[in-house]
C-alpha cells in the first residue's frame, strides 16, 4: 500500500515537473569539438539559472532539454527529429559549430519549430528559412570587421591569411579578402590547415619569407594557441589578428610565454563591461563551473535568453507564434542589459544587429582595444 | 630548408616513441593494438593531472610512466590473452572498442578541455636567425635517441631481449623450447606503453597542450610507420618515423595543406609499399 502511495506521489510529482516549459538544445559533448561543446552547455544552463532564479517565464520555470551531437551532423539531425517529436520542445537552441547547426536547421525548418543558432558563424544557417534565426555574428559581419581592424586601425598593407578549413574558417576568410581588397590592402600569402593542427612551421616558415604587416588567422583556440607560439618563437612578431574563435581563457594557458600578448581579435564578449548581467555571467560561470567564461558560452547564455524572451511575447507556447515573437524582436529595440553579449535584436534577415568589439590580449587577458559601430560594417 | 629538417627530425621523434612500443606489440601478437594510443593519451594526461596536483615534475612523469605501463599489461591480461586464439580480427575489434572507451573515460575523468602542460623547463631554446628550436623539441630529441639506444641494448644484450626475439620471431616455437611466452608479451606490452606514454609526455610537453582526444591521430599514424617500417622491425620503425616526418613537413612547406598531412603520410606508405611490399625492413613472407 505504501509502496503504491510512493508511486502515485512520484508520478503527481514527475507531472508537476513536466509542467516546466522545455527548450530544446544541443551541442558537440563528446569528439573533437567537447570543450567548446561542455562552454556552450555551462552558458545556456546558466541562463536557465538566471531566468528561473527571476520567476521564470510565462509564470512558469524553464527546462532545458539537451542532447550531444558528438560533432557529427548526422547526430544533429536525429536530435532535431528527437527534440520536436519525442521531447515536444517549442523552440530549440544550437550550441554547436556550423556544420551540424546547417544539417539541423534544414529539419527544424521542416518541423516548422524555431531554433537559434548561439555561434555558428555560416551564412547558409539562417538562409534557410523564416523559422532559423541567428544571435551570433555573421561570418560575414565578422570577416569585414576583422578587415577594418587590420587595415584601418593597425594599419596593414600586405596581409598573410592562415584559415581553418571548415565553414567557420572560409566562411570568414572569404569575407575578410573581400572587404580587405576593398580597403586596398594586399594579400600575399593564404593557406588552409585542417582542425586539429598542432604543427604550423612549415606555412610559417614561408610567411616569414613574405614578410607580411600583419596575419590574418582564423581558428579556434587551441589550434590559436599553437600558431601563435610558433609564429613568436619563429621570429614573426607582426600583428596577428584573430576572431572570436580565440575567445576562451583556455588560450593563453595553452599559447608559451607571453606569445599570447598582443594578439587582437574580434569578438563579442566585453569582460571589462560593467552591466550587471556581464558581472553576474562572469563570477556566477566562474563559481560553478571552475573556469573562467568563453565567448561560447556568452553567446550560448544569450540564445537561450532570447527564446525564453520570445515565449515570454509570444505568450504561449505555440511553436509559430514563438517564430513571429522572435521575428519581433527588431534590431536596435534590444535592450543591451538584458544579454551578456552586445546582441541588439534580429534584422529583417533574421541576423543579429550587434556592435563589433575588437579586444586584445595583454598581462592575462583580453581587454577591450576597439570598437565597430559604423552601420556599413555591422549590419549583416 | 634547415628549420624544415629540424622541425621534422622533432616531428618523427614523436613518431618513433609511439610506434617502437606498438612495433614491439605487433612484432610478438601480430594484432593491431589501436588501444596503444589510449595509453599514449593516459600518460600525458596522467602525468599532467599529477604535475597539477602538486607532484615534482620528474616524479609526476616517472609515475605516470609506471602507471601506462601497468595499465598496457592490464589491456593485455585483462582483454587480448582471452581473444587470442579467435582469429585477429576479434582482437583487432576489442582494441577499438577499448580505444573509444578510454578516450570518453578521460574526458569523463578530466573534462574536454585541453591543458597546458605548465612547466619551466631549465633548457636553452636555440635561437639563430635561421634556425629556432625550442627547449622542449631539444628535450623530445635528446630523450629519443636515449630511448632507442637503450631499447637497442635490452633487444640484443639482455635475456629479456632475447625472449622477445625470440617470440616475435615465432611465438609458438618460442613457447616450444621454454620460453615463457605469456610473461615475455606481458613484458613486451609493458615496454611499448611505458614508450608510448612518455611519447605522450613528451608531445604533450611540445606542444604544451594535452587532452583526452590526443592519441586519435597517433592511433592510425603509427600504423603507417609500423607498415613502412616492415611488420616488427624496430629499426624499420624509427627510419619510418622520420622519413614519413621529412616527408610530411616538406609536402606541407611545398604545397600546403593540398591534402591533410595524414592523407600525405598514408600516401607516402602506399607508394613506398607498391616498391617495396615487405615494408623497408620486413622479412619476406613466405
Amino acid at each position: 500500500m505504501a509502496r503504491r502511495a510512493v508511486v502515485v506521489l512520484l508520478s503527481v510529482l514527475s507531472l508537476l515537473s513536466f509542467a516546466a516549459i522545455k527548450i530544446g538544445f544541443f551541442a558537440p559533448l563528446t569528439g573533437p569539438a567537447a570543450a567548446d561543446g561542455a562552454s556552450a552547455l555551462h552558458g545556456a544552463q546558466l541562463a536557465v539559472e538566471y531566468i528561473n532564479s527571476r520567476g521564470g517565464v510565462l509564470g512558469q520555470p524553464v527546462e532545458l532539454v539537451w542532447y550531444d551531437d558528438n560533432f557529427k551532423a548526422d547526430q544533429a539531425v536525429n536530435i532535431a527529429y528527437k527534440l520536436v517529436q519525442q521531447d515536444k520542445v517549442a523552440v530549440v537552441v544550437s550550441g554547436s559549430y556550423s556544420g551540424m547547426t546547417r544539417a539541423a536547421a534544414g529539419i527544424y525548418q521542416q518541423l516548422k519549430v524555431p531554433m537559434i543558432s548561439a555561434y555558428a558563424v555560416h551564412p547558409e544557417i539562417v538562409a534557410t528559412g523564416e523559422y532559423i534565426f541567428r544571435v551570433g555574428t555573421l561570418a560575414t559581419v565578422q570577416g569585414r570587421a576583422g578587415a577594418h581592424l587590420a587595415v584601418k586601425k593597425l594599419g596593414a598593407k600586405k596581409i598573410a591569411i592562415l584559415t581553418i578549413d571548415n565553414d567557420f574558417g572560409v566562411s570568414l576568410t572569404a569575407c575578410f579578402k573581400e572587404e580587405a581588397a576593398r580597403l586596398g590592402a594586399e594579400i600575399v600569402f593564404e593557406q588552409k590547415y585542417p582542425l586539429g593542427e598542432t604543427d604550423f612551421r612549415p606555412l610559417l616558415t614561408r610567411i616569414k619569407a613574405v614578410k607580411p604587416d600583419a596575419i590574418y588567422a582564423t581558428g579556434y583556440f587551441s589550434e590559436a594557441a599553437r600558431l601563435v607560439t610558433q609564429a613568436r618563437q619563429m621570429g614573426i612578431f607582426v600583428p596577428i589578428i584573430g576572431q572570436e574563435g580565440y575567445d576562451s581563457p583556455q588560450f593563453a594557458k595553452l599559447a608559451e610565454a607571453g606569445a599570447a600578448n598582443g594578439v587582437v581579435i574580434t569578438t563579442d564578449l566585453n569582460r571589462d563591461s560593467e552591466k550587471p548581467i556581464v558581472k553576474w555571467f562572469i563570477e556566477e560561470y566562474a563559481k560553478r563551473y571552475n573556469l573562467d567564461a568563453d565567448m561560447v558560452g556568452a553567446s550560448a547564455f544569450d540564445a537561450v535568453m532570447v527564446a525564453a524572451k520570445a515565449i515570454q511575447i509570444a505568450g504561449t507556447y505555440d511553436p509559430a507564434k514563438i517564430r513571429d515573437a522572435l521575428a519581433s524582436i527588431k534590431a536596435g529595440d534590444v535592450e543591451l542589459e538584458d544579454f551578456v553579449t552586445g546582441f541588439r535584436g534580429f534584422t529583417e534577415k533574421r541576423e543579429s544587429l550587434r556592435t563589433i568589439t575588437c579586444q586584445i590580449y595583454l598581462g592575462n587577458r583580453f581587454h577591450w582595444f576597439w570598437e565597430i559601430k559604423d552601420p556599413a560594417i555591422v549590419t549583416p | 630548408m634547415l628549420q624544415n629538417i629540424v622541425n621534422a627530425l622533432v616531428l618523427g621523434s614523436s613518431y618513433v616513441m609511439i610506434a617502437v612500443g606498438l612495433t614491439l606489440v605487433y612484432g610478438i601478437l601480430k594484432i593491431l593494438h589501436i588501444a596503444h594510443a589510449g595509453i599514449y593519451a593516459f600518460g600525458a594526461l596522467f602525468a599532467v593531472y599529477l604535475y597539477e596536483l602538486g607532484f615534482p615534475f620528474i616524479l609526476a612523469i616517472l609515475l605516470s610512466l609506471v602507471v601506462s605501463s601497468f595499465l598496457g599489461v592490464f589491456v593485455y591480461r585483462g582483454f587480448y590473452k582471452h581473444v587470442l586464439n579467435r582469429g585477429r580480427i576479434v582482437p583487432l575489434v576489442m582494441s577499438v572498442g577499448l580505444f573509444a572507451a578510454m578516450e570518453d573515460l578521460y574526458r569523463l575523468v578530466w573534462g574536454p578541455y585541453k591543458r597546458p602542460f605548465d612547466v619551466y623547463l631549465n633548457l636553452p631554446d636555440i635561437m639563430t636567425p635561421s634556425l629556432y628550436l625550442s627547449s622542449r623539441g631539444v628535450l623530445m630529441l635528446i630523450v629519443t635517441v636515449i630511448v632507442v639506444f637503450v631499447l637497442y641494448l635490452l633487444l640484443m644484450k639482455t635475456k629479456l631481449g632475447k625472449s622477445l626475439r625470440a617470440c616475435s620471431n615465432d611465438l609458438h616455437l618460442a613457447g616450444a623450447f621454454g620460453v615463457n611466452t605469456d610473461r615475455t608479451i606481458a613484458y613486451g606490452f609493458l615496454i611499448g606503453s611505458c614508450l608510448a606514454a612518455l611519447g605522450g609526455i613528451l608531445v604533450g610537453l611540445y606542444d604544451n597542450t594535452v587532452y583526452p582526444t590526443m592519441g586519435s591521430v597517433p592511433s592510425y599514424k603509427a600504423f603507417v610507420v609500423v607498415v613502412l617500417g616492415g611488420f616488427g622491425s624496430i629499426r624499420g620503425a624509427v627510419i619510418a618515423s622520420y622519413i614519413l616526418a621529412l616527408v610530411e613537413t616538406f609536402v606541407v612547406y611545398k604545397l600546403g595543406y593540398l591534402l591533410p598531412r595524414d592523407a600525405i603520410a598514408f600516401l607516402t606508405m602506399i607508394v613506398l609499399l607498391m616498391f617495396k611490399p615487405e615494408g623497408l625492413f620486413g622479412k619476406v613472407q613466405r
